[in-house]
C-alpha cells in the first residue's frame, strides 16, 4: 500500500517561506504524519524514571510514551489504561486515580477543546453551560489529575485561535490556584503540531519555548488567541530523526496495533 | 463503602463545582484554612454487570481489570447477567486475570447469552457493526427510532425472542472473535 498523502509541513504551513528557508531544508526520506510529529515531540519531553499515566482513547501520548521507553526513557513506569502490557494494577481505572491522590503520579496527558492563557482547560462546553453550542462528555478525573499529577502535558492535534483562547468558556481544570489549595503539580507543557509551550509558574501563563519544523514564531503567535510571550532562547524543535521514526513505525506501531489498531494502521506510516 | 462522603484532592476552582450539588467545598478540619472538596457518596438503586460466567450461588467473573466490585458495593441491588451459568462453585482462582464478583455482593443472576449485543464482549464476540449501522440510521428520526424500539425492545417478550430478532446464529458466526492460536 503506498504511503498516505501527507502535508509536507514546511511547504504547506509557513507564512514566510523566504525568511524561514534555513529551517526548511527537507530530508526527503523523513516524511512523517502530524500524529507522528506529536508522538516524537511527546517522547522527547518524557523524563526517565517518571511514573506516567495515559488515559483510554489516547493513542498519541501512548505512542509517544512507548517510543520514549524504547529511546530516551527506558526506566519509566508506564500505565496505559485498557492495555494489557502496560497495566500493573489488579482493579480498574480507579487505581490510577487513587495513585494520583497519593501523590505518586509524575506525568499525565490531557487534551481540551479550549486552553487559555492562564492554563485553564475546557472539556465541558462551548458557550453557556445551560444552553451550550457544543456539549462534550465533560471530565471529572481530569479535574483531579490536573492538580495531583506532578506534571501535566496538554496536547492538541491542531493549533488555532479557537483552541487557544484568552479565557475558556468553562474551567474544567484551573492552571493557577491560590496558595492554600493543595496541589502536587499542574500544567507543564502544551504540545501541538506548531509549537511546544512551556508553563511559566512564576508568571502563571504559557511561554513559547520551541516551534515545530514547518512553523515559526510568527506562525505560532498568529494562531494563538492570546498574547504569547516568547522565550529569549526560543528555537525550532528538530525534525523527527530517522531512528525515532524507525522505532515508532516498527516496535511502537506493533504494540499500538493491539490497543489502537485503526490509529496504527492509518496515522503511522510504513518504514 | 457505605460512608456518607469522602474528601477529595483537586477540583478546587473548577467550574464543575458550580453545577454539582454533590460536591461541596469545606474547610479541612485537620488543617484549618485549607479548602477541601467533599464528594457525596453515589448510591445507585441497581447495578447490572454482564459476566462471562456465574455460578448458582452468585459468584461471577467479568472480563478484564475492572472496578466492578466497588460499583457493586455502592449499589443497593446487584444483578448479574451471564453468558454462561456453571454448576461448579466459582472462586477467585477461576478469575485468572479477570475480575471476580463474590456471591455475597450479588443479589440476582440471569442467564443471558449474547447479552452484550450489539456491543462486543471480552474475548467472546466483537461488536455487531451491521446492527450499529441499523441503530444509528434509526436514531435519525423519532418515527424510525420508535420503530426500532418496537422491534427490538417492546415487542420482544423474552431474551430468546430478541436473539431471534437479531438472527443470533448468524450474528454469532459473523462476530465471533477468531482464535489467536
Amino acid at each position: 500500500m503506498p504511503p498516505l498523502f501527507l502535508p509536507l509541513y514546511p511547504l504547506s504551513i509557513s507564512p514566510c517561506p523566504l525568511l524561514s528557508v534555513d529551517f526548511f531544508v527537507m530530508n526527503q526520506s523523513t516524511l512523517y504524519t502530524p500524529e507522528e510529529l506529536l508522538a516524537v515531540t511527546i517522547a522527547r519531553e518524557v523524563h526517565d524514571f517518571e511514573t506516567i499515566g495515559v488515559g483510554a482513547v489516547s493513542p498519541i501520548p501512548a505512542a509517544g510514551c512507548i517510543l520514549a521507553k524504547h529511546m530516551n526513557a527506558p526506566h519509566i513506569t508506564l500505565i496505559i489504561l485498557d492495555s494489557d502490557e502496560y497495566y500493573p494494577f489488579p482493579a480498574g481505572s480507579s487505581e490510577l486515580h487513587f495513585m494520583a491522590q497519593r501523590g505518586e503520579l509524575d506525568l499525565f496527558f490531557l487534551s481540551g477543546i479550549q486552553i487559555d492563557r492562564r492554563g485553564n482547560f475546557n472539556l465541558h462546553v462551548i458557550g453557556n453551560y445551560n444552553s451550550p453550542t457544543v456539549r462534550m462528555a465533560g471530565a471529572y478525573g481530569s479535574a483531579m489529575l490536573y492538580y495531583m499529577a506532578h506534571r501535566v502535558i496538554l496536547f492538541r492535534d491542531q493549533h488555532t485561535k479557537r483552541v487557544f483562547v484568552e479565557k475558556v468558556d468553562f474551567v474544567t481544570g484551573a492552571g493557577v490556584t491560590p496558595e492554600n489549595v493543595y496541589r502536587e503539580g499542574g500544567p507543564a507543557l502544551v504540545i501541538t503540531p506548531k509549537a511546544v509551550l512551556a508553563w511559566d509558574k512564576t508568571a502563571g501563563e504559557w511561554r513559547l519555548d520551541k516551534f515545530q519544523p514547518g512553523s515559526s514564531v510568527e506562525d505560532v503567535k498568529d494562531n494563538t488567541g492570546f498574547a504569547l510571550p516568547v522565550s529569549p532562547s526560543v528555537y525550532m524543535n528538530s525534525e523527527p530523526t530517522a531512528e525515532e521514526l524507525r522505532i515508532l513505525r516498527t516496535v511502537v506501531k506493533e504494540k499500538m496495533a493491539r490497543s489502537y489498531p485503526t490509529f496504527a494502521r492509518e496515522k503511522m506510516l510504513k518504514t | 463503602m457505605g460512608i456518607p462522603f469522602l474528601g477529595v484532592r483537586g477540583l478546587l476552582h473548577s467550574d464543575i463545582l458550580k453545577y454539582r450539588p454533590d460536591l461541596l467545598v469545606q474547610d479541612n478540619p485537620f488543617n484549618p484554612g485549607e479548602p477541601v472538596v467533599v464528594a457525596q457518596a453515589i448510591r445507585p438503586d441497581v447495578a447490572v454487570f454482564h459476566a462471562t460466567k456465574a455460578d448458582r450461588r452468585g459468584n461471577a467473573i467479568t472480563p478484564g481489570h475492572r472496578d466492578d466490585l466497588m460499583m457493586a458495593r455502592a449499589a443497593r441491588r446487584v444483578i448479574v447477567t451471564a453468558e454462561e451459568i456453571v454448576e461448579r462453585h466459582l472462586t477467585r482462582r477461576d478469575a485468572d486475570d479477570d475480575t471476580f464478583l463474590p456471591a455475597i455482593d450479588v443479589d440476582v443472576v440471569a442467564h443471558v447469552p449474547l447479552g452484550a449485543h450489539p456491543c462486543g464482549f471480552g474475548a467472546l464476540y466483537e461488536q455487531d457493526k451491521d446492527h450499529w449501522r441499523e441503530y444509528l440510521e434509526a436514531a435519525k428520526s423519532e418515527a424510525t427510532f420508535c420503530a426500532y424500539l418496537e422491534r427490538y425492545v417492546y415487542e420482544v417478550r423474552s431474551h430468546a425472542e430478541y436473539l431471534e430478532q437479531i438472527d443470533a446464529s448468524a450474528t454469532v458466526g459473523k462476530n465471533r472473535i477468531k482464535d489467536k492460536g
